[in-house]
């Protein structure tokens, strides 16, 4: 463990993802607290750029866009955080279902599993939202969770396979529990870290699929996204106009989200697999 | 040379897709009925309250949604009448531009999003992977840190927001692109050369954006594949018998590229997801702007009748690449099992 | 002597591992000396982890991290001149030694060959790598003869490697190794995962290749020593990353003289008689840890015969009777 702690420590990818990453959740966290300023109050200039007054300018309706910002990193963060919850719990059941029980319960599960995972997760998450009337911010989640486990589900079934051999050739050697024991510790260690991995990255999914659902149409219908400030800035048409402190600030912080974790995904990959470390 | 276990896997792969298919359609009939509040149906009440005070197009476009969609009728009957109807082509009748027919909506974007969508991918597909397969070979060099570390954040950047600063800056602030759409307004798409030209120009932009992202994402594969296979038995075998080093790459790259095939499949259909938002941004006419139009008037047959269209799409491209897979895999080909 | 093919002088070769913040140093190969002479097969005996298969690296110089070239000389004869393989830089190995004076075979060699290439152009890329102007057709005709001298169909030339039974992929990869008619082939255990009718079958066709002279000599690293008993005309005993014992091979099984060789073969059940005599026996203990060997001789700790010297200075390699020389301090005193 303390070797898998040093080697993260040491590594200059991960080191850098994490700070850019925590740095935007603090941002996101205690930036509202620190700038407390209603997002939604219509009480400023229309469309002003940047000055002293407004950091970040304001919007159409003459909101403040860093009061916007500071609260729809926040909620961008919750969003892609209850999806990854959501939909690692989804895939850890269905394919440790799978992955264990075998025979019936496995083909069933696992032709559910490749449907699912053949129908693009985006236009059926559309698609489920355009019926809903009221989309709140956890029902999103929810709906994107449901659209994504599928990959995850399948990666775990194959991890957990490979344990139901073992547990066979122990059991056929009489050894008893004490090798389904040891067999467990040693996929645990290699679950684990693919677990953590794969939240990272449902993490980044979810942020950019809500966004995504917010720019169509589709996103949440109350409170405020990074998805949601970008959706109405171009239903204001900002980018021909030359609105730039509207859009441009929420992508990008949508980008450093993503890439960061990513950044860090890749790392962790890079240590918990020797073979990529290439040193 | 065609195999058995050729055949068996092209088999398969149909068995599956048309399976899904069905799957699909019959998510798309199920939806609106099960919800809570049962949209459908809300919406078919909320059309017969408005002829009540409007003229005689709002009682058609009712009478026609009723018969569609034969609310009145048990369950089965109206899926079999959905199926049936599917089959045959007909996916409804779009209610935001009554009386025309959805499928009549939908078809004309079909190409503009194929347009973009497979030279697209294709380039990406392509430029990724000489990337990652020279970055995979090139361990611990400059090159290799700069290739990652430019893809891990590049893949990562929502299409549209791309889309977003590409047009703000070449076409608003620059002004070497137009704005939006497909073509010049007024000119009637045509094969002549001015058209073309034109159509290029509007084209892009749309272009770069879903390309410059995609790129980062096939070069990070295609580098982990590539390191995976310079460890390999036969790799270490080759170069010991002292073949060359550009030789040696090529047989890294080719092995490679053949999962790469497959991945090409797996990613036209989030490819295809963020496209579409992507065409909503420029204007461009493809079915993401179809879906858009549907989605902001709720025009539901519109909407389910984008989204069967486009699986049945991506199903058949999907197909198609495996079926290219299966002849370019010589272990497929001739019939053998994974070793 | 100048018919000496291959020199192998004071040689050394850790295995440098990261674990944690230390780097682990594992002495897989410790001051190893080889010689090798034409028109001999020399059998590299041991038990795993004893270094053999590193030892076939270091002769071919094909080094790669985590492994680490520490010391020595390896220097083969090319027909008219002497190259210092350690001197070399890769590229100049890739081109002028590896497959054209040196092949080797490597362990699991049933992976060796590209899934996705036709064994011919997997031939005609060796060949083109190695030599300016190529005529497909001269190679594919010269490969095809060579393959009907070494018994393997010819039309496994046009075939994939995975539609080739397991002993015959192995002797392809043999005859692919040795189509250059490199002076030395290294053979690491080739044929420990096959069966005994496939054993014999890759046993021939290395004694083809010695015979018909496409091969001037041979390494044979094995550890089953039945079988490299066969067919090697001199063995030597690796152990812990040394070379206890060199000799021909009759003399060297019929009267091993160090400790450890002669428990090795005690411990391997034989129809030969001579061998019968002798019950069958084990080595007690377990090979040592080679990040931190044992001071002076490496097999004192489970040697029968430890005396004082053996813990605490190294044996020299002694010639005990013509050709037959052996490291351990038993044979010191004359």
């Amino acid at each position: 463990m303390k070797i898998i702690v040093y080697l993260l420590i040491t590594n200059k990818r991960f080191i850098a993802g994490v700070s850019v990453f925590l740095l935007i959740v603090f941002i996101g966290l205690i930036g509202p607290l620190l700038y407390p300023v209603d997002p939604l109050s219509f009480a400023g200039p229309m469309e002003m750029p940047p000055c002293g007054r407004y950091p970040l300018g304001t919007d159409t309706y003459g909101r403040d866009l860093l009061a916007q910002i500071l609260v729809g990193t926040r909620t961008s963060l919750y969003i892609g955080f209850l999806t990854a919850l959501i939909a690692i719990s989804m895939g850890t059941i269905i394919g440790a279902s799978a992955g264990i029980k075998g025979g019936i319960i496995d083909e069933v599960l696992m032709s559910i599993t490749n449907v699912v995972l053949a129908i693009p997760s985006i236009l059926l998450a559309i698609l489920i939202a355009s019926y809903i009337k009221v989309r709140s911010i956890e029902v999103i989640a929810l709906l994107l969770g449901i659209t994504g486990w599928p990959w995850y589900a399948r990666a775990i079934r194959a991890q957990l396979m490979s344990l139901r051999e073992r547990e066979f050739v122990y059991l056929s050697k009489m050894a008893g529990y004490r090798d389904i024991e040891l067999a467990f510790k040693d996929l645990l260690p290699n679950i684990a870290t693919y677990t953590f991995m794969a939240f990272v990255l449902y993490i980044n999914g979810g942020i950019l699929s809500e966004a995504g659902l917010s720019i169509i149409g589709v996103g949440p219908t109350k409170g405020i996204s990074l998805g949601l400030i970008l959706q109405w800035a171009s239903l204001m048409e900002a980018v021909r106009r030359g609105l730039w402190w509207w859009f441009v600030p929420p992508g990008a912080i949508i980008t450093a989200i993503t890439s960061s974790l990513m950044i860090v995904s890749v790392a962790m990959d890079e240590i918990f697999n020797p073979k990529l470390r290439g040193k | 040379m065609i195999s058995r276990t050729f055949i068996r896997y092209v088999l398969t792969k149909l068995f599956f897709l048309v399976v899904t298919y069905l799957v699909s359609i019959t998510i798309v009939f199920l939806l609106p009925r099960l919800i809570p509040g049962n949209p459908l149906a809300q919406l078919l009440t909320q059309l017969f309250q408005q002829a009540q005070t409007n003229p005689e197009t709002i009682k058609e476009v009712y009478r026609t949604l009723m018969n569609q969609f034969n609310l009145d009728k048990p369950l089965w009957e109206q899926y079999l009448d959905f199926l049936i109807r599917a089959i045959q082509g007909d996916l409804g009748t779009s209610i935001a531009y009554y009386p025309r027919k959805v499928v009549d909506l939908i078809m004309p974007a079909i190409p503009w999003t194929l347009a973009l969508l497979v030279p697209a991918t294709l380039t990406a597909w392509f430029l990724g992977n000489n990337l990652g397969a020279i970055a995979g070979y090139k361990r611990n060099s400059l090159f290799e840190r700069v290739v990652l570390t430019t893809s891990l954040v590049i893949s990562q950047i929502p299409y549209y927001w791309l889309a977003m600063v590409l047009l703000y800056v070449f076409s608003v602030k620059l002004g070497i692109f137009p704005s939006g759409g497909g073509y010049s307004y007024g000119s009637v798409p045509s094969l002549s050369l001015t058209f073309i030209v034109d159509f290029l120009w509007h084209y892009t932009l749309p272009f770069l954006s879903i390309v410059l992202v995609s790129i980062g994402g096939w070069a990070i594969g295609m580098r982990l594949l590539v390191i995976y296979e310079l460890g390999s038995d036969y790799m270490i075998f080759s170069e010991s018998l002292g073949i060359k080093e550009s030789k040696l790459f090529s047989y890294a790259f080719k092995n490679s590229l053949l999962p790469q095939v497959t991945g090409l499949a797996l990613s036209l259909g989030g490819a295809l997801g963020g496209q579409l938002i992507t065409e909503t941004v420029f204007n461009y006419p493809g079915t993401g702007f179809v879906l858009f139009r549907g989605l902001s008037t709720l025009d539901y047959p519109m909407i389910q009748g984008v989204f069967i269209i486009i699986v049945a799409t991506l199903f058949l491209a999907n197909f198609l690449v495996d079926l290219i897979y299966a002849l370019i895999d010589p272990r497929i080909r001739l019939g053998y099992a994974q070793t | 002597m100048s018919s000496g093919l291959l020199n192998v002088i004071d040689v050394a070769a850790y295995y440098k591992q990261q674990v944690g913040a230390s780097v682990k140093t594992i002495k897989a190969v410790d001051g190893v000396d080889l010689f090798l002479y034409e028109k001999e097969i020399l059998g590299i005996v041991g038990e795993s982890g004893s270094g053999k298969s590193t030892l076939a690296h270091v002769i071919l110089m094909n080094i790669k991290k985590p492994l680490e070239f520490i010391r020595g000389t390896v220097r083969i004869y090319t027909g008219n001149n002497f190259l210092n393989l350690n001197s070399m830089s890769i590229e100049e190995l890739r081109a002028r030694v590896w497959g054209k004076e040196i092949a080797l075979i490597p362990q699991s060699a049933m992976n060796a060959l590209m899934p996705t290439l036709k064994i011919k152009r997997i031939i005609l890329d060796i060949v083109k790598s190695h030599q300016d102007k190529v005529n497909e057709e001269d190679v594919i005709e010269k490969a095809t003869k060579r393959f009907r001298e070494l018994g393997l169909p010819e039309k496994a030339i046009d075939m994939y490697p995975f539609e080739l039974s397991g002993g015959m992929r192995q002797r392809t990869v043999i005859a692919v190794a040795t189509l250059l008619n490199p002076r030395i082939l290294i053979a690491d255990e080739p044929s420990s995962a096959l069966d005994v009718v496939s054993q014999r079958m890759v046993l021939k066709t290395f004694y083809d290749l010695f015979r018909k002279n496409i091969i001037k000599s041979m390494i044979f690293i094995s550890h089953d020593i039945a079988t490299v008993r066969q067919i090697a005309t001199d063995m030597c005993v690796m152990y812990a990353g040394k070379i206890v014992e060199r000799g021909p091979t009759d003399d060297l099984v019929k009267r091993p003289l160090h400790p450890y060789a002669e428990g090795l073969i005690n411990s391997i059940p034989s129809v030969e008689p001579e061998i019968r005599k002798r019950k069958l026996r084990y080595i007690p203990g377990q090979p040592p840890d080679l990040s931190n060997p044992p001071t002076g001789c490496r097999f004192h700790p489970r040697c029968p015969y430890t005396m004082d010297i053996c813990r605490t200075k190294e044996p020299p390699a002694l010639e005990v009777e013509r050709k037959h020389l052996v490291s351990c301090w038993l044979y010191a005193r004359r």
